[in-house]
This record gives structure tokens, sequence and C-alpha cells, in this order.
């Protein structure tokens, strides 16, 4: 008796001792699956995946790489993990797969997404999904991933949004239109507060975060051939009319003049830490961020809304989002790089992450976005519009990022500077 | 006794091996072939690859490549530039100055402490010497911390314990260059403290001594004795933190963004966002040239103020 528990015991440990020694030579740092494994596929991914900073999601895609590995013998995924600075990797990478030298397979950020799509260097991706799958796409994720030819160039996993987080406790009711906010910030200088905080500094979020306000009134960035038409007719004074008001909230005390150096999301999440603000325009995935950051009864005072509009019909919110690309010629590389997409990111992953679907079948799929605040983003998803995908999008970008620059701290005249954002944006642009 | 026919070849044959090594030792450039060839490839080769795609229509974002004059054409034509070469100007100025001054002033101190055998000497030179080795990133995300004007920012806390005003470290565009000045100078001052450590240690101790018995002031000695002997070392100096100066891109990108507006967009930045953010291969390229040319004329400039060797000497 004695000897069979030992015996038990000994062949417990054993396995244990196996099973992680198999779980350990299945995933490393930059390897999933065995390293003799004859066909190879190189991935390269940003933080979303199993390097993430959060070991809890870091452990939960060690597990989804781990078995999709297992369902696929014969193969390991080189992983190549891609810094912070998201533009210049992009724009690396670019390069690369145009010399040949890319990834088979990669993430690729949606408002870059054209790039690549013109470039013509992804491989469509339409017979790994289905027709109905593919309509179930929201429409602007759906048309940012199809190419002239009708056909899916990449497949778009996750998006975000852009909403008003608020204190309720200073903030009490939702400001609805550009006047509210403005009346509800200068009110919450009173309790001790520094106003409104929005993105102001040299980078992609002050763009996108402001954009929304041009949106709302029906502004055009670019035609339908990609011309860049921001500063022509109607455009012109919709898109002053949003610089104004962003001026206005300087001017007025509504916001601070440090708005112009916010060059990070994580600015509002530490600014509502330290209790020093009560309103901010900021990104869906931060209610995740403050949930974590504050305590739970300061946690429950903070609520979002959709982002204020010139009039309460008028609204939009910029959406983002990460899609799965495949580079290489090589027809089974592309099915496996599809295969990543569609078993790890898509459904689960966004699970996983609590990062937003891009179809409405998978927010019904999944507990986690059935949570009254993820239906609340779901349906802000409504007035959702993403960055247009032409060529001259990141020189529009970097053009809008420096007249912001320039109205806040009050170097030039919004005319002025757009003037002189249309001059460099239509130099570029010949220059295409 | 006639040489064998065997002993012949031997002899005709250590003759040729000699007269090759000998051919070799007066040939300087076959010793240098190898080192030539490595610095052919890794430094040459990109410099004439850049002058090529300069003149292109080279772009990341693809399409037929073809020779062209437009990205200098652009680049003439181009409105911002004289702004960004002034901001890259002030800059550089700045920056030069503030780290030969605080360079020159801590080795100074190093050298005065050394001689009167303080104690902390060397813990002064580390300390000094731990900023130059934090990367250029890290550098302007620890002065970002420092200068955030939020309520919790560093510095404008401490200034408001002292009831001072607080200051917009980062959003007034006047200011936010000083800011950015001040992060350089602060990343670059050990280096020029280490040149000019050095040359202190070189100074004939005996000058100082002369000096002292003809009964000259420690400002005189500094003025007449000490300066005089570093100004080899002060030009080199420059010429290094300068270029070094204007390669400066990464601080800047983490500190201020080059912003706000273009206050802190210098040549180098503007370089890396024309090819990393407008995917101009071409305009960057002509950029990158632009850059080379400055370096090259300011490096020739000071190196025109070194001190010649006489032909006696």
């Amino acid at each position: 008796m004695r000897a069979s528990i030992r015996v038990a015991l000994l062949a417990t440990v054993a396995s244990c001792f196996i099973g992680s020694a198999f779980a350990d030579d299945m995933i490393t740092k930059d390897r999933v699956g065995p390293a003799d494994a004859p066909k190879v596929l190189s991935f390269r991914l940003t933080g979303d995946g199993p390097g993430n900073t959060d070991p809890a999601v870091a452990e939960g895609y060690q597990k989804l790489f781990v078995d999709f590995i297992q369902k696929h013998p014969g193969w390991q995924i080189k992983l190549e993990r891609m810094s912070d600075n998201i533009g210049q990797e992009q724009a690396r990478m670019l390069e690369q797969t145009k010399s040949g030298s890319g990834p088979d397979c990669a993430a690729v950020d949606s408002f870059v997404l054209a790039l690549f799509m013109n470039a013509g260097v992804l491989k469509p991706l339409n017979e790994y999904f289905s027709d109905d799958e593919i309509a179930d796409l929201f429409p602007f994720v759906r048309s940012g991933i199809t190419g002239k030819d009708g056909k899916i160039y990449a497949w778009w996993w996750d998006t975000d949004l852009r909403v008003l987080y608020r204190n309720k406790e200073i903030v009490a009711d939702a400001p609805q239109t550009w006047d509210e906010l403005k009346a509800a910030a200068i009110a919450s200088k009173d309790k001790g507060m520094e106003g409104v905080l929005v993105n102001g500094g040299r980078w992609e979020g002050t763009t996108f975060d402001w954009l929304a306000n041009f949106w709302a009134q029906g502004g055009s960035l670019v035609d339908d051939s990609g011309k860049p038409i921001f500063a022509e007719g109607e455009n012109r004074a919709k898109f002053l009319k949003a610089v104004n008001y962003f001026k206005d909230l300087v001017d007025s005390g509504a916001a601070p003049k440090r708005i112009a150096t916010i060059v990070n999301y994580d600015e509002f999440n530490a600014a509502a830490a330290a209790g020093t603000t009560a309103l901010f325009i900021g990104g869906n995935w931060q209610l995740a961020q403050l949930k974590s950051t504050l305590e739970p009864e300061e946690f429950a005072k903070w609520t979002f809304s959709a982002i204020p509009g010139p009039t309460k019909d008028e609204r939009s919110t910029g959406t983002g989002g990460w899609t799965i690309g495949a580079f290489s010629s090589d027809p089974e590389k592309v099915a496996m790089c599809a295969g990543i997409a569609k078993e790890i990111y898509s459904g689960a992953g966004n699970a996983l992450q609590q990062q937003l679907p891009t179809s409405k079948a998978l927010f019904g799929k999944y507990d986690v976005f059935k949570s009254d605040a993820n239906k609340a983003f779901a349906a802000a998803l409504v007035d959702g519009q993403a960055r247009p995908g032409v060529p001259i999008y990141p020189e529009i970008s970097n053009q809008i990022q420096v007249m912001m620059g320039d109205v806040l701290t009050g170097a030039k005249t919004p005319e002025q500077a757009l003037d002189a954002a249309n001059a460099a944006v239509q130099a570029a642009y010949a220059r295409l | 006794m006639a040489m064998s026919e065997a002993a012949l070849a031997r002899r005709n044959e250590g003759g040729s091996r000699s007269s090759i090594w000998r051919r070799l030792e007066e040939n300087p450039f076959s010793w240098l072939l190898p080192v030539a060839i490595l610095l052919g490839i890794f430094y040459l080769y990109p410099i004439f690859d850049v002058l090529r795609l300069a003149f292109t229509n080279a772009s990341l974002r693809g399409g037929e490549e073809h020779y062209t004059f437009n990205s200098f054409v652009a680049l003439i034509a181009n409105p911002v530039l004289p702004d960004i070469l002034w901001t890259t100007f002030i800059f550089t100025a700045g920056s030069v100055l503030g780290q030969q001054l605080f360079g020159l002033g801590i080795a100074v101190l190093v050298m005065r402490g050394e001689r009167r055998r303080l104690y902390g000497m060397t813990a002064l030179r580390t300390i000094v010497l731990i900023a130059w080795v934090i990367p250029g990133i890290a550098n302007g995300l620890i002065w970002q911390m420092l200068f955030s004007e939020a309520p919790f920012g560093a510095m404008n806390s401490v200034l408001r314990m002292l009831h001072i005003a607080p200051v917009a470290w980062l959003s007034d565009p006047g200011i936010a260059m000083i800011s950015a000045i001040i992060s350089n100078v602060w990343r670059g001052t050990a280096f020029s403290m280490i040149v000019l450590y050095a040359a202190l240690k070189v100074i004939d101790v005996t000058l100082y001594e002369a000096a002292s018995v003809d009964g000259a002031s420690g400002w005189q000695k500094f003025r007449y004795i000490t300066l005089p002997q570093l100004r080899p070392a002060i030009l080199v100096n420059s010429i290094l933190i300068t270029i070094a100066t204007l390669n400066t891109f990464d601080a800047i990108i983490s500190l201020t963004g080059g912003g706000p507006g273009r206050a802190t967009e210098v040549l180098s930045l503007y370089t890396f966002n024309t090819v990393f953010r407008n995917l101009d291969l071409a305009g960057g390229s002509v950029l990158s040239l632009l850059m080379l040319l400055i370096s090259l004329v300011l490096a020739v400039g000071y190196a025109s103020f070194l001190p010649r060797r006489e032909p006696n000497e």
C-alpha cells in the first residue's frame, strides 16, 4: 500500500515537472511552439500578447498561444515585439515589407493600414473568414480593411473610442454641448480642479481626439480621391469652429494651458488619481485603468458619457484599433496568420483584455461585454468615425498637432495656423 | 664554389619574400586597407546612399522610384525651414555654451578638490557621469516629470512651497526651448567635464608656481594660464558636442515632441518626422545632407582656430 502511494506521488510530481517543462518549452519570450518545429512563422506584435506588462493578461495570452500552436503541429511562431514608438515601428515595418525583409505576419495599426494596402504588401484574407463574419463587422471596420478590389487585406480585431469622463460628485450631469462642457469645467475650478483635460501636445492622440469635434459638424479631411480638403469651403468654417472651441477652452480657463503639453492618456489617470481634475476626454480602455488605479470609493465617483458636440444632436467620436495582416507569400503562412487573428485575438483576445470587439456577434458572445459600461461603449460606436485611410493622413495629423500647439499657446491665430497647416499638407500631397 | 641551383632558388624566394615584406612596410595603405574597408561599408556607404536617395522621389509608401531634383526644390521652398534652423541654432548654441561652462566649472572644482586632497572627489566625478550614461529618451522622460505643469509637477510643486508662481516650463514656446536646453546641458555636461578635466591634468604646475611668485591673483591665473592652456581641448570639445547636439532628437522627442507647435522642433527631429511620419525618404535624405553640411562647416570653422604645430616641433 505504502509503495503504491509512493509510486503515485512520484508519478504526480514527475508529471507536474514534465507538464511545466513542456509548457515552458512551448512558449518562451520570443518563441511559441517547439524550437525544432520545421515550419516557422514570424509574428511582429505589440504589447497585446504573451509579453504584456499585466501578468494576468500575459498569462492569458500565453495560454491562447500555446493552445493555438498545439492545434498546429510542426509549426513554431517567432515573436518580434515592437517598441512603444508605434509610428516609427510601423514606418520601419512598411519599409521592411517593401524590401521583402519584413515579418510573415504582424499587428498593423488601423490608421496606417491604408499605407500598407496601397504599398501592395498585404495578402488577401477572404478565404479564411466567412462572408457572414465579414458582414457582421462594424461598417467603419469593414471599409477600413477592404481594398479597392473588394478583398479584405487584414483582420481588424479590436476597436476603441473616446468619451468624456467625469467625477459625478463635482460634475453631476453629463455635459451635452461644447458650451455645457465649458461651463462645467469652469464650475469645477471653484472646487479646486484644474478644468477639463484633453490631449494637445505633439502626438497622434491630439489630432484623433480633437477630430471628433470636426466630424460632429460633418466635416471631411479628404475627398473621395484622398485629396486634402479640410481648408476648403464649408470644411474650412467647420475646422475653424472646432479649433476655436479648443482655443476658447484655454482662453476662458476652462482648460489649463498645460494641455498643449499632454502627449499621453496616462496623464489623465494621474490627474484623476491626484484629485486635480473632474473632467477629461479619454479612451474607453481608461475605465479599467481607473478601476485598478483608484480606491473603490473613488472609482465609484467616476462615470463617462459621449463627447459633447456643438449641439446635442451633433456628436462624433474617433475610433481606432489594431489589425492583423499577412505579408508572407507562402499560403501556409498566410493561413497561420489568419488563424492567429481569428483564434487568438478576435473574440478571445478581446475578452481577455476587455478591448472592444469589431463585430456585433462578439459583443453578445462574451459576458465581459455585457456589462453596462461595455454596452454603453458599444452604443457609442454608432457615432464612431475612423481616420481616413489615405496616404496623406499622417501628414494631416502632424500638421494638426503643430497647429493645435500654435493656437493654444497663442503663437498663431486659428486662421494663420490653418493656412500654414494646409500649405504644408498640400505641398506634401503634391509630392505623393 | 658555385652555388647550387636549389640554394639559388631558395635565396631568390627568400629575397622576393623580404622584398614583399619591405614593400608592405613602406606602404601604409595596405595596413590601413582593412579599416578603410570597414569604414567604407559602415560609414561611407550609408552617406553615399543618402546622397543617392536625396536625388530621388523615394518614399516609405512605395511606388516607382526615379531620379529628380524635386526634393531639393521642396526644401528650398519650405516656409518652415528658416524657423527650424533658427530653433536648431538656439538649441545648439545654448547647449554647447552651457555644457562648456558647467563642464569647465565642475572640472576645475574637481581639480582643486584633488589638489587639496578633499574626500568625495571620485564620488563627485561618478555622480556627474551618471547623467551622461542615461539614454536620451530616459533623459527626456525624467525632465518631463520634473517640468510637468500638472498641480503635482515636481519643480512647480517646489516653487509653490516657496510661494513662487509656477512656471509654464513646457507649454510656453519660449520657456519650452530653455527647458529643452537645460535637460540637454544636464546630460551633456559630464562629457565636457571629462575632456576638460583631462586637459587640466596636463597643465604644467610650474606655470602656476611662477605666476604665484609674480603675485598673480586666482582669476589672473585662470584667465592667463588655465584658459590659454585649455584652448585646444575647448575647441575639440566644441566640435564634438556641437555635432552631438545637432544630432540630438531623442531627448527632445520624449520631452516636448518638438512642441508646443514647432517651438522645440530642431533639424534632427524635423528630419526624423519627415522620414517616419511623412514617410518621405527623399525629403529626409536632403535634410540629412543639410545636417552633414552644417556639421562639416562648423567642424572646419572650429578646427581653423586650433593651434598649428610648427614645422620644427
